[in-house]
């Protein structure tokens, strides 16, 4: 068994339950923590609320689109670069 | 050599459909619409200008936002932002489930909260847990694409991540608190 596959405590599952909510372990760890889940009521319950904290920052925040006089704006002022760039 | 044409069709092609992106972090940055659109346009042209710096086949979108932060930090950040009013370093971990586990373990004490009051509260963190919650959490951008953007080793976006999410939450909770979304607990 690696080190990566060993069992872990409440502690270090915590440590590493954002990585793990972000998909940011490597498989090995990713595992461990799952595994530890499964058997932990308590840090179960902890990922329960964090994981549906991050899904709820993401759903919150991403609504918003830049106004549509940005993008003429930055269209305008690309054409205008050419221009002034253009030899002659 | 390609000419003009052919660099803003590729300008237009990869870099144009991150404008959401990039004015949406721009404006998480600077606190403020109108200046969110100087900066975003200023990064676009600086981005156009420097195109033949991208390497095609990267990550355009980091390669932008790196291009905003600069821009906003050179020549913006004292424009804008007010101060800040959220104590990132006197944060512990999951205080705000402890208090509320028994009552409302799923946390749907959020869902009342408009979307207003929540960037609102994410204005308030300071600016390198911001910047970094946002790009994360707002953006979708992993770990190493923000140490990149942010010039700062992987552990620290971690870091800055954890206290950022921590302190937002506490943030929202006080605020559901105080609107009676939710009673605290006694104690």
């Amino acid at each position: 068994m690696t080190d990566e596959q060993r069992d872990i405590d409440c502690q270090e599952a915590l440590e590493r339950l954002y990585d793990y909510i972000d998909g940011e372990l490597t498989p090995a760890r990713a595992e461990a923590v799952r595994r530890h889940l499964e058997h932990c009521e308590p840090c179960l319950k902890v990922s329960t609320f964090e994981s549906a904290w991050v899904r709820f920052l993401e759903v919150r925040t991403r609504a918003r689109h830049a106004p549509p006089s940005l993008r003429k704006r930055v269209l305008e002022s690309l054409l205008f670069e050419d221009d002034a760039t253009a030899g002659p | 050599m390609p000419g003009p044409e052919h660099k803003r069709a590729a300008f237009e092609a990869e870099a144009l459909p991150h404008l959401d992106t990039v004015y949406r972090v721009a404006l998480r940055l600077a606190g403020d619409e109108s200046l969110a659109e100087d900066i975003a346009q200023e990064a676009m042209l600086k981005a156009y200008r420097s195109w033949h710096q991208y390497r095609p086949g990267t990550n355009v979108r980091a390669w932008l936002l790196t291009i905003v932060r600069n821009t906003f930090i050179n020549q913006y950040r004292k424009a804008g932002r007010r101060g800040t009013q959220v104590d990132v370093h006197e944060i512990e971990p999951y205080t705000v489930f402890q208090e509320v586990q028994d009552v409302d373990p799923e946390g749907s004490l959020f869902d009342r909260i408009v979307d207003d009051e929540v960037l609102e509260a994410i204005d308030e963190i300071p600016d390198e847990f911001r910047e970094t919650l946002v790009l994360s959490d707002m953006e979708g951008l992993t770990y190493a694409e923000i140490a990149e953007v942010t010039g700062v080793p992987v552990g620290t976006v971690k870091s800055r991540l954890f206290r950022a999410r921590q302190a937002l939450q506490r943030r929202l909770y006080d605020y559901a608190v105080e609107m009676g979304y939710i009673t605290r607990r006694d104690g």
